[in-house]
C-alpha cells in the first residue's frame, strides 16, 4: 500500500454502487422526515430508483466508463466484462426482490423502510463482490452481503419461525465465514513467506497470488487454504458441505428474501467462485477439479433426493436450488479446461433468475397472512381453475427450472451440459442427467397439484361445507411483471440472440 | 527459548479448533456464538503473526476489518437471540425446531 496508489481511486468506476448506497440512505431520510405519505412512497422510490439505474446500466455504464479490463483502487477492484454483466444481474434480481417485497410487506402489514434500504446495500456489495480483485475486498463485500441477509432473513420478528431461520442462518454463516477466513490467512501466510519461489508482493491480491500459486501448486499449506476458501464459498452457493441450512432458512425467511437468497446470494457465491477459478486458483486445477467435481455430484444427488419428500413448497424450491448449484458447479469445473464454459454458467444463471422469480412471484401471492412459512403443496390445488394467470406463470417457471423444451431452462442446461461434454466430464454429465430425471418428478408433482382436478369427498347431509379458499387478487402491475417473466422464459428458450453478445459468445 | 512464528500459529490453531469443535458440540446458542468469536480471534492471531514475521502490512489491515465485521455480526446476532428468547423462552439448539417438513 503506497500513497501513490491514491491516483487509482477512480470513483466514477463504482458509480452504480455509490448511487445504490445513496438511494438506500435517502430511503431512510424519507422515512424520518417524510411523514406517513413518505412512508407509503418508499417502496415505489426504491423500485423506481433501481429501474432508472438499470436503464443507465444498459446505456451509460459498462464500456463507456472507460474502465473495462482495468484495475482501480490500488488493485482492489478489477472491472472485467463478467463483472459488468453480474452488476446488471444483481440489480435485476434486486428490483424483482423489491417488487415481491412490496407485495409481501403489504400483505403482512410490515414496515418496509429497512427492508428496502438493507436490500439496496446488499445489492451494492454484491456488485462489488463480483469485481473484487483482492482478498480484503472480497471478505468485506461478502460479509456486508451476509450480515445484510441475517437481518433480512429474520425480518418478520413477530414470527418465531422467522427468527429461528435467522439464527440458523447466522450460526452457519458465521461458521463458514471463519473457515473462509482461515483459508485466506493460510494462503496469505504462505504467499508472503520470504524465500519461497515467486513470493507475492501483495500476498492477498489475486494477480500476485496467481503467479505465486502457479509456482507453488504443491505446497500443502496453500492447498489447505484453497480448500478452506472453497468450503466457505460453498455456504453461499448452498452446496455440499454447507447445504444443510438451506431448507430451514428458506422456509422460515420471508418469501421475497427466500427469492433473494436463492438467486442473488447464490449468484454472488458463483461470481466469487468464477473470479477465483479464473484468477488466483487457476493453477490449482489438479486439486480443484476433483474436489469441485465431487462437490457437484453430492450436491446434485442430495438436492434432488431430499426434495422428493418435501410437502412445503419453500423447502422444496430450496432443495431444488441446491441441485441447481450442483449443475452450475459442473460448469465451473468445465471452465478449467474450456474458458468459454463461463458464458454457459452466466446464461444458466440468467434463465434461473427468470424462472425462479416467476415461481417466487406466485408464492408471494399465495402466502397466507401471518403464516408465510407454511406453504404446502396442497395449497395449490384447483389453482388452474381459480387463478389461471398465476398457474400459467407457475407452469412456465417450474417447467423452465425442470429444463423442459422449449423453455429457457432447457437451453441453459443444454449449453451447460454441452460445455461439460466438450471438457470431457462424462461422469459428471451422467450424474447431472440422473439428477434432472429425478427433478422432473417433484417439479411435475407441483404442477400436477396446481393444474389437475382433485376428487373431493362428497359433502354429506348435515355436514358443513368447507369455506372456499380465497384466491389472491393479482394487481395489473404484478400481472405485467410476472407475465413478462414467464414470457421472457419462453422467448429465451426460442431465441437467444440478444443475450449471446451480452454474455460473451 | 525464543517465541517464534510457529508458537503463535499453534495457539491460533488451538483457538480455531476449540471454536470449531464448540460450534459442533455445544447446545446453548450463546456459547455457540462465543465459539464463533473464538474462531475469528484465532484467525486474527494468525494474521497478525504472519504479518509481523513476514513483514507485510496486509494482514494487519485485514484484522481491523475482521474485528469490525465480528462486531456487526454480534450486534445482529444478539438481537436475533434476544427476540427469539422472548418468543420461545429458550436458547437451546435442540428446542429450536419449529421449522420442519
Amino acid at each position: 500500500m503506497n500513497l501513490q496508489y491514491t491516483d487509482t481511486n477512480q470513483w466514477s468506476a463504482i458509480l452504480p454502487e455509490i448511487i445504490l448506497v445513496l438511494l438506500a440512505l435517502s430511503l431512510l431520510l424519507i422515512d424520518m422526515f417524510g411523514g406517513t405519505r413518505g412512508k407509503d412512497l418508499i417502496g415505489r422510490v426504491a423500485v423506481f430508483g433501481q429501474l432508472v439505474l438499470l436503464g443507465l446500466g444498459f446505456t451509460v455504464f459498462g464500456d463507456n466508463l472507460g474502465i473495462l479490463n482495468q484495475e482501480t483502487f490500488a488493485g482492489m477492484l478489477y472491472h472485467s466484462e463478467f463483472g459488468q454483466v453480474m452488476r446488471l444481474f444483481f440489480l435485476t434480481s434486486s428490483i424483482l426482490t423489491s417488487f415481491l417485497g412490496a407485495i409481501f410487506l403489504r400483505k403482512h402489514s410490515l414496515l418496509g423502510t429497512e427492508f428496502y434500504a438493507i436490500l439496496l446495500l446488499v445489492t451494492a456489495s454484491l456488485m462489488l463482490l463480483a469485481q473484487s480483485n483482492h482478498f480484503v475486498m472480497l471478505f468485506v463485500a461478502l460479509e456486508t452481503v451476509t450480515i445484510g441477509f441475517y437481518v433480512l432473513v429474520s425480518y418478520n420478528r413477530d414470527r418465531s419461525n422467522c427468527l429461528e431461520a435467522g439464527l440458523k442462518y447466522l450460526i452457519m454463516g458465521g461458521f463458514s465465514t471463519a473457515i473462509l477466513l482461515m483459508g485466506i490467512v493460510l494462503i496469505y501466510g504462505v504467499a508472503s513467506t520470504p524465500g519461497l519461489a515467486g513470493m507475492a508482493g501483495e500476498a492477498m491480491k489475486f494477480t500476485d497470488l496467481q503467479l505465486f500459486l502457479g509456482l507453488n501448486a504443491d505446497n500443502l499449506i496453500a492447498k489447505t487454504g484453497v480448500l478452506m476458501v472453497v468450503a466457505g464459498i460453498a455456504f453461499k452457493i448452498g452446496s455440499v458441505p454447507f447445504q444443510i441450512w438451506v431448507p430451514d432458512v428458506y422456509q422460515g425467511a420471508p418469501t421475497p428474501v427466500t427469492a433473494a437468497l436463492a438467486v442473488g446470494s447464490k449468484a454472488g457465491g458463483f461470481a466469487v467462485l468464477i473470479v477465483l477459478v479464473t484468477g488466483p486458483f487457476k493453477p490449482m486445477a489438479d486439486l480443484l477439479v476433483p474436489v469441485l467435481s465431487l462437490m457437484a455430484i453430492i450436491t446434485i444427488l442430495f438436492g434432488n433426493i431430499a426434495a422428493l419428500t418435501q410437502r412445503n413448497v419453500k423447502r422444496l424450491i430450496g432443495l431444488s436450488g441446491v441441485s441447481h448449484a450442483g449443475y452450475l458447479l459442473i460448469g465451473v469445473v468445465a471452465m478449467f479446461s474450456i474458458p468459454s464454459a463461463q458464458s454457459a454458467v452466466v446464461f444458466y444463471l440468467i434463465t434461473y433468475l427468470l424462472a425462479s422469480y416467476a415461481v417466487f412471484g406466485v408464492m408471494a401471492h399465495l402466502s397466507a397472512k401471518g403464516r408465510d412459512d407454511i406453504q404446502e403443496l396442497s395449497d395449490y390445488q384447483d389453482m388452474a381453475k381459480e387463478s389461471p394467470f398465476l398457474s400459467g406463470v407457475l407452469v412456465l417457471g417450474l417447467g423452465s427450472l425442470a429444463g423442459i423444451p422449449p423453455l429457457a431452462g432447457f437451453i441453459g442446461k443444454l449449453l451447460l451440459f454441452y460445455a461439460a461434454f466438450q471438457a470431457g466430464l462424462y461422469t459428471l454429465l451422467g450424474f447431472a442427467i440422473v439428477g434432472v430425471v429425478i427433478s422432473i418428478y417433484y417439479y411435475f408433482g407441483w404442477i400436477k397439484e396446481a393444474t389437475f382436478r382433485f376428487w373431493k369427498l362428497p359433502i354429506l347431509d348435515g355436514e358443513e361445507p368447507e369455506a372456499p379458499k380465497e384466491w389472491p387478487e393479482v394487481s395489473r402491475l404484478a400481472k405485467f411483471t410476472l407475465g413478462g417473466l414467464g414470457l421472457l422464459t419462453l422467448l429465451l428458450g426460442l431465441y437467444q440472440g440478444p443475450l449471446s453478445s451480452l454474455i460473451g459468445g | 527459548m525464543t517465541i517464534g512464528l510457529n508458537e503463535f500459529l499453534v495457539v491460533s490453531g488451538l483457538l480455531f479448533t476449540i471454536g470449531f469443535v464448540g460450534i459442533l458440540v455445544r447446545r446453548n446458542t450463546l456459547i455457540v456464538f462465543m465459539c464463533l468469536e473464538m474462531m475469528l480471534n484465532g484467525v486474527n492471531l494468525a494474521l497478525v503473526s504472519f504479518s509481523r514475521y513476514n513483514g507485510t502490512m496486509d494482514g494487519n489491515l485485514l484484522v481491523f476489518f475482521i474485528i469490525t465485521v465480528a462486531a456487526a455480526e454480534v450486534a445482529v446476532g444478539l438481537a436475533i437471540i434476544v427476540a427469539l428468547f422472548r418468543k420461545r423462552q429458550t436458547v437451546y439448539v435442540q428446542e429450536l425446531n419449529g421449522l420442519k417438513n
